[in-house]
């Protein structure tokens, strides 16, 4: 299982790290993992949900981006935050319902309808409500954006926080939810899930609205942190791989029906612990993306090499 | 509108630039007005909606009304490979000067060769390549760099008390100013082996990752003296995770930009403590009269590049603080 890999690697490197970098090994250190890799957890639920349904959410980063820059450009006119907060998780249901629609009643693909409800979106904002602007500035003096960006408990940030509720929820709705039992019975078959009468329109819509609303949270959680909503995050960034990556990664195949919370958490660690320690030596940003690739590599073939492909495992639409 | 003392003197003296070139050309006025009537001029930034090219494309649209010429704008929107295309395609417009704003050193060297080669002026903005071309418009990167790096020797070397550990938050390894800022701040710094860069990491110019690096950094090096980050926008991200960190008194935040509104904003809330403007608006003016120029013939005696280096203004937090240092859009 490249869940395993993963694991163990995380682990040899968390030793190797311990003993090798200066500063990692500080109860600081894992308060600033956590922190840094709470928005890249957040939306890694959104897409875990998506892609075990056997779909993939390409809209999560502009969303991510929507919902931060519906909820900044109320509060920066002086609605109370409740009420922006109220107007931006609206907003995001109908993301969802939106991209929902297009891929369980249209029929379209999820991978082309996301993108095009990416572009959509992406458009709409920056040209509709920005005006051509790139960046939306958060106001650290704004009360709301103090409290995402402060801490919760001393020592807890609120990120860290929001990040371990969305966990939970993410747990919920695939183990204890009739839609978590759907969600999987879609990835493994969707024809079969299909033709036994579940009703998998309605849980798609379940899937896309709770993919959106992570990635509110991960946009509030992001945007309130660095003060700024960055829509360069969607055009340029690589974001959308990290995520994917995350997934993958943790053991989550991209044909779906199977992974849960732990192969999440599993992958974003990896992510975490060598963004973090490569920063700590003073890797720079290019030698960083390098070792990751060769990292992410090793993995792979090593599970291949542990877990060869046979007749049974070897499906249609697996990576 | 409002304007600073500053640019009332720069407007002054470009029209009186201006002014002498008309004369001594052929004579009038409207003679200019007849060289620049029916021109074309295409601009193409790395992207538009940031208020550096917007203010550029402010004024450089003034000066393109009054001559009567045509201004284009192609906007790239932060995609380099787009740009590329844009600029392939610009050339073959033929226009009469070609605005470029380059993101990095080498990417667009081979398009501006090749444009020059066909007879079309090019005025780089802000951003230089290694190719040389007509014209440079924007500001002196190395001094830039040197200034920002003497200050922080000043603040956090010999003497200040501080620890001398300095964060540098560049944008990207091969852009223009990062490489020429990095090389001249890392020039001061060798002089003085107090002080001690223990983190030089690009952001690829985004304020999420500038905060990561910097709450990272922080944790490992307590005593941090200074973050010099090398735009202002990515270092909003990385004076975000300073003040968080509680640390906005003891830790020193520099950085570059274009002085809009938000660069003041940004010293007024804390989250950033001296930017080195280089004035995108009065770039702007200083890039609309050099592409009157050009459309007139203007040229370096020695066929080298006419350069207009842009005076820069340093907007500080604390009793010096002037929020009229800061332009609006």
């Amino acid at each position: 299982m490249l869940e395993r890999v993963v694991a163990v690697a995380t682990l040899v490197l968390v030793v190797a790290f311990a003993l090798a970098v200066d500063g990692f090994a500080t109860i600081g250190n894992l308060r600033v993992i956590l922190s840094n890799s709470a928005s890249l957890a957040i939306l890694s639920c959104g897409m875990a949900v998506v892609v075990v349904s056997r779909g993939l959410d390409l809209s999560l980063i502009a969303q991510m981006v929507a919902g931060a820059t519906v909820f900044g450009i109320l509060i920066s006119n002086g609605v109370a935050a409740p009420w922006a907060l109220l107007v931006a998780v609206a907003a995001m249901v109908a993301v969802g319902l939106l991209n929902a629609w297009l891929i369980a009643y249209v029929e379209i693909p999820a991978m082309l309808a996301t993108l095009a409800s990416s572009m959509f979106m992406v458009g709409l904002l920056r040209f509709a409500i920005l005006r051509g602007e790139f960046l939306l500035l958060l106001p650290k003096s704004d009360p709301t954006v103090a409290f995402l960006a402060g801490n919760i408990l001393p020592g807890v940030p609120v990120s860290v926080a929001l990040m371990a509720a969305t966990l939970a929820a993410c747990w919920f709705l695939l183990n204890r939810m009739s839609a978590g039992q759907v969600i999987y019975a879609m990835g493994d078959n969707f024809q079969a899930a299909r033709l036994a009468g579940l009703p998998v329109r309605t849980t798609l819509i379940v899937v896309y609205v709770f993919g959106a609303l992570t990635a509110l949270v991960a946009g509030l959680v992001m945007a309130s942190a660095s003060g700024v909503v960055d829509f360069r995050t969607v055009t340029n960034g690589t974001l959308l791989f990290d995520v994917i990556l995350v997934v993958v990664l943790g053991g989550i195949p991209l044909r779906g029906g199977r992974g849960g919370v732990r192969n999440i958490i599993v992958g974003v660690a990896l992510i975490a612990v060598m963004r973090n320690g490569m920063t700590l030596m003073n890797f720079t940003t290019q030698t960083q993306d390098m070792l990751k690739g060769l990292v992410l590599l090793t993995a792979i073939v090593t599970d291949n090499y542990l877990n060869p492909r046979d007749a049974e495992t070897d499906t249609v639409g697996d990576l | 509108m409002f304007y600073g003392i500053g640019s009332r003197l720069g407007m002054v003296a470009a029209a009186a630039l201006l002014g002498a070139c008309t004369l001594m050309g052929t004579g009038t006025a409207t003679q200019a007005d007849e060289r620049l009537a029916g021109k074309k001029v295409i601009f193409v930034p790395i992207s538009m909606g940031i208020s550096l090219t917007e203010g550029w494309a402010r004024r450089m649209r003034e000066h393109a009304e009054i001559g009567g010429y045509s201004f284009d704008v192609r906007d790239a929107a932060f995609n380099t490979g787009v740009m590329s295309e844009l600029l392939a395609k610009a050339i073959s417009d033929k226009p009469d000067v070609l605005v470029v704003h380059n993101p990095t050193v080498q990417l667009l060297a081979r398009q501006i060769r090749q444009a020059e080669s066909e007879g079309i002026k090019v005025l780089q903005i802000n951003l230089q390549s290694n190719q040389p071309s007509a014209a440079f418009v924007g500001a002196s990167w190395e001094r830039i760099g040197r200034e920002i790096a003497e200050d922080i020797v000043k603040e956090c070397g010999e003497g200040s008390g501080k620890s001398g550990k300095v964060a540098i938050i560049p944008g990207q390894l091969t852009a223009a100013d990062s490489v020429i800022m990095n090389d001249a701040a890392f020039k001061v710094f060798e002089e003085h082996k107090e002080i001690q860069v223990v983190s030089n990491q690009a952001s690829d110019w985004e304020p999420e990752k500038a905060r990561q690096i910097t709450a990272t950094v922080l944790q490992q090096h307590p005593d941090l003296c200074a973050v010099f980050g090398h735009w202002d926008v990515h270092t909003m991200g990385a004076g975000n995770a300073v003040k968080d960190a509680g640390k906005a008194d003891d830790v020193l935040v520099y950085s570059t930009g274009g002085g809009d509104d938000v660069a003041c904003k940004a010293i007024e809330d804390g989250v950033q403590d001296r930017i080195w403007s280089y004035d995108a608006d009065g770039q702007g003016r200083d890039a609309g009269t050099m592409i009157d120029l050009l459309l007139q013939g203007a040229a370096a005696a020695d066929g080298s590049m006419l350069i207009a280096q842009s005076p820069l203004k340093i907007i500080k937090a604390g009793d010096s603080y002037d929020a009229s240092l800061c332009w609006k859009m």
